[in-house]
């Protein structure tokens, strides 16, 4: 199932000062911290041979490009930022908030605002083709992404001197605000203002480090060479990878040096075929989320082999505010009280949770919205469609062609629409093309599927970069919805300028929640449906209970064999 | 006989073929009553005949059946909905959902499973059972052959109609029009139906056709019947041409040159009508190519666009749950299969009656 995708993001969320920071000192602040996702196994820690494991398909195999779950996965074992997400701490439901320093030898030190960043790197490492790693890496990374026109340049936004890399990205030089020296190993990061999820934007990946010599364009096969534990030795797009281990990886406190001595995997999307590559003990790994019509039977054949976990991750349907009839609020409310959530999550196969919040329950600033805000009731949603004047209006509606679910849920709002007084058109896209395609403006693509999977835990990931009226672009752009309201955008900017002492504190979780509840119940601003659930599953070879799960995805380097 | 390399085919006169049908009995009767006479005798063909007219009645009663056994419009999702079997309440797609516990632990209750086939026992509701969107089964079966069918028969006859046309000119005057018609053939022939079928499917199923005093939407059915028209040209028109070709030399052309018969004329009055039955049977051979590549196309998202239902559609919506849910591919497979094979042996029996010695096919 293609819900494991994280879309292209143009903008970074850009918020207050030196949380992460504070975030990093407390271990994960309020809510973080919790414990790991695996349980514990007498196994972990054996070293064996190779691990054989079926993986869904991907849009990159370079850092520097791939903005996808499937690269993400096994990017975690081989490349590496100078601070990483600790993946001892990341907890199901609570989220990787702990950052531990990776290629840098300690957490930054910063000034009192946190837009003056100094990191010195460890001695002596190397990368996995013998290159030393040089503070200059970091810098002609970032350069590097810039010049590939990478999805994650605007995470950089922020840093002084990237506004002429930022309006020429492919003739991208130099970055004043990044001062490195080569000879002491240092690195400073300098902000034009205060930006609170700074650190967790360079445990992104693409904020990696990879070799200056990297060229500076798509690098797949093999990919840049690792500075993590592992490195690609060989990629084959949409057929096979090989995963082996880096023989210049010195080990780093933290970073788990892995089980196996490789990873060979094969790359399909036929969800049938890969649960049967390891049901019949060919493989060892399922990536692919299980096929729902067969969990039950699989389940009950294969028990512990398979495991469930909660992601991140808020399955809604975008409204387009710029277009009627999305840009009156009755139409917005019509569709929540249009759609059946349980019903969406029955699409689903049952792989999730029913919601009405956009911020997923596994943030400590998540609060339930209660009383449930739209229930279902399709008689409410007529007459908000006639109150809202639009009815018999033709609405075009957006979704993903070649994902059976994501198609289907398309294909039910469609439906549901049709049933209290517009007229729907049906658009499916290929998933390559489709958020391209509905984030650009000149689509005005009114209404369709979408998610959003975290890509760093702290809620300026959801709020600014898909809630924030700054953050509407033209092309690639994230807030689908066009969200525009000037109170809500004030709130997301205070709240992401407060200072890094409150930024988890009980007061400032409840503004983020108030906030939450704000845009989907006031100005039903999207239609959340669910929080999505996805499966790992192994063969009898392997030991399930010392699987790790970090937040997003296992870690197929720290999984053992009985 | 002329053989163009492609297809073999023979013109028979009446008195050749009365020669074969026993001489003296037959004389007087025309070529059209002696290939009726042949086809009432081939009764595997009438039965296929018949076997074809019963899936076109059904599929054309698809409303009927609609509003008055299974209650429900074809693309009406009814997802969270219900129906009554034997008194009691029972989901139409079986209800799931996921369980949070301590430590992290989920609890998957699997659902969205459809109802199966309820063979009468929730009245006409969901006869066939729900698809995976709740929808009904039987009624998209219906509607989904009207579509297949109309796509069908519609794009068979336009290439029909197109290539005859094409075919006539071409082999009639020669020269510069048949070199560029020959080589418009020959274009379209280069590529493979259903890859050139998807290439301009996808392309028009985006934005429609938009040119000119034309305006297709992009959901119109007429997008597929234009597409399979067209790329089914050459199969046609080329078999054709080389007919006209070989007749374009025969003594009564000439004798209607020389009365004085214009161009078009002859070409309607002389060469149409001798090429008359080859085209009947080019037709019912063609009719089920375009079927299939219809539901080739619809199946690969290039066809009829969904909610709307077509048998191809229907396949690609039950191939992810084929294990669990069989039917919902293969019904629409069974009437594809019924549908195909019928017009297709018919469509020889209908050749063995018009021209016994004919070996008019459809060359891929």
């Amino acid at each position: 199932m293609r819900t494991k995708r994280v879309r292209s993001v143009a903008v970074a969320a850009v918020v207050a000062a030196g949380l992460a920071l504070v975030v990093s000192a407390c271990g994960g602040g309020g809510g973080g911290g919790g414990g790991s996702s695996s349980t514990s196994s007498s196994s972990q820690g054996k070293t064996f041979s190779q691990i054989k494991v079926v993986w869904g398909t991907t849009d990159y195999m370079d850092p520097g490009l791939s903005y996808r779950l499937e690269s993400w996965q096994i990017f975690q074992d081989v490349y590496l930022g100078l601070v990483a997400k600790n993946p001892q701490t990341c907890g199901v439901g609570v989220g990787c908030t702990k950052i531990i320093p990776a290629i840098a030898e300690a957490l930054p030190k910063s000034n009192s605002d946190g837009t003056d960043l100094k990191f010195t790197l460890r001695k002596g490492l190397k990368f996995s083709n013998g290159e030393p790693i040089k503070a200059s890496d970091f810098k002609n990374s970032i350069i590097r992404d810039f010049k590939l026109n990478s999805p994650g340049i605007g995470f950089f936004s922020n840093i002084a001197g990237s506004e002429a890399c930022e309006g020429n990205p492919s003739k991208c030089s130099d970055i004043s605000g990044i001062i490195v020296d080569d000879k002491a190993g240092t690195v400073e990061i300098k902000l034009t203002k205060p930006q609170s999820d700074f650190l967790y934007i360079l445990t992104t990946f693409f904020a990696a480090i990879v070799p200056s010599s990297t060229p500076d364009k798509d690098t797949e096969n093999p990919p840049p060479p690792a500075d993590g534990p592992y490195y690609i030795s060989q990629y084959k797009p949409s057929r096979s990878f090989t995963v082996v281990r880096n023989p210049n990886w010195q080990s780093i406190p933290g970073i788990p040096d892995g089980n196996p001595d490789k990873i060979t995997a094969i790359m399909t999307n036929d969800l049938a075929q890969s649960a049967q590559y390891v049901q019949s003990g060919q493989y060892d790994y399922d990536e692919n989320t299980l096929p729902t019509d067969r969990l039950k039977q699989l389940q009950q054949k294969y028990g512990e082999q398979i495991k469930l976990w909660r992601t991140p991750s808020t399955y809604y349907f975008f409204m387009n505010q710029r277009t009627p009839p999305f840009d009156k609020l009755e139409a917005r409310q019509a569709v929540n009280y249009a759609i059946n959530r349980q019903t969406l999550v029955d699409l689903r196969g049952g792989l999730g949770v029913p919601t009405w919040n956009f911020l997923p329950p596994t943030y400590p600033q998540y609060k339930k919205i209660t009383p449930t805000p739209y229930p279902y009731d399709l008689q409410k949603a007529k007459q908000l469609v006639q109150q809202s004047g639009t009815a018999g209006m033709t609405v075009g509606v957006y979704t993903i062609s070649d994902d059976d679910i994501d198609k289907k849920q398309g294909e039910y709002l469609a439906s549901q629409l049709d049933k209290i007084g517009w007229k729907t058109k049906l658009h499916e896209l290929a998933g390559a093309n489709y958020f391209v395609i509905v984030g650009n403006q000149k689509t005005k693509a009114q209404i369709g599927f979408t998610d959003w999977f975290e890509d760093y835990p702290y809620p300026t990931d959801w709020f600014d970069v898909l809630q924030n009226g700054k953050n509407i672009h033209e092309q690639h752009n994230n807030n689908n919805s066009n969200v525009n309201f000037k109170d809500t955008n004030a709130e997301i900017d205070r709240l992401g300028h407060l200072p890094p002492s409150q930024a988890f504190t009980d007061s400032t979780n409840a503004a983020w929640a108030a906030l939450d509840k704000k845009l989907m119940v006031q100005y039903a601003s999207e239609a959340p449906f669910l929080n999505g659930v996805i499966t790992s599953f192994f063969s009898s070879r392997m030991d399930p209970n010392c699987d790790i799960f970090t937040d997003l995805f296992d870690d197929v380097a720290q999984m053992c064999v009985k | 006989m002329a053989t163009t390399g492609q297809e073999e085919f023979t013109l028979d006169t009446a008195a050749e073929l009365a020669a074969e049908e026993g001489g003296s009995k037959i004389e007087g009767k025309s070529p059209w009553t002696l290939a009726a006479r042949r086809l009432r005798r081939n009764y595997l063909a009438l039965a296929f005949l018949g076997l074809f007219i019963l899936v076109l009645v059904a599929c054309l009663l698809a409303p009927v059946y609609s509003t008055h056994v299974s209650h429900v419009h074809p693309d009406d999702a009814n997802a969270g909905g219900s129906i009554t079997v034997h008194g009691k309440k029972v989901p139409v797609l079986s209800q799931g959902g996921s369980k949070f516990g301590a430590g992290g632990s989920v609890t998957v209750t699997v659902g969205g499973i459809p109802i199966g086939p309820q063979w009468g026992a929730s009245g006409g509701e969901y006869f066939f059972g729900a698809d995976g969107l709740g929808r009904d089964v039987g009624t998209r079966l219906l509607y989904g052959g009207r579509n297949s069918l109309m796509i069908g028969l519609s794009s068979a006859a336009i290439t029909t109609v197109i290539s005859i046309l094409l075919a006539l000119i071409a082999a009639y005057f020669g020269g510069a029009p048949d070199w560029i018609i020959s080589r418009f053939f020959d274009l379209i022939w280069a590529f493979p139906v259903i890859l050139l079928g998807i290439a301009l499917g996808t392309a028009l199923s985006i934005n429609g056709f938009n040119h000119g005093p034309i305006h297709i939407g992009a959901g119109s059915l007429w997008i597929p019947i234009a597409v399979i028209a067209f790329v089914f040209i050459p199969y046609i028109g080329r078999p054709l041409r080389g007919q006209v070709l070989a007749l374009r030399n025969r003594e009564f052309v000439e004798a209607a040159t020389a009365q004085g018969a214009g161009s078009l004329r002859i070409m309607l009055t002389e060469l149409l009508p001798n090429i008359a039955s080859s085209v009947l049977v080019l037709f019912t051979l063609i009719v089920a190519n375009a079927i299939l590549t219809e539901v080739g196309l619809s199946f690969l998202g290039a066809g009829v666009q969904p909610p709307h239902p077509s048998w191809g559609t229907m396949i690609a919506d039950g191939q992810d749950v084929l294990a669990s849910d069989p039917w919902l591919s293969l019904l629409p497979g069974i009437m594809i299969t019924i549908t195909v094979i019928s017009l297709n042996v018919f469509g020889d029996g209908l050749r063995d009656a018009l021209d016994p010695r004919a070996k008019v096919r459809i060359e891929h």
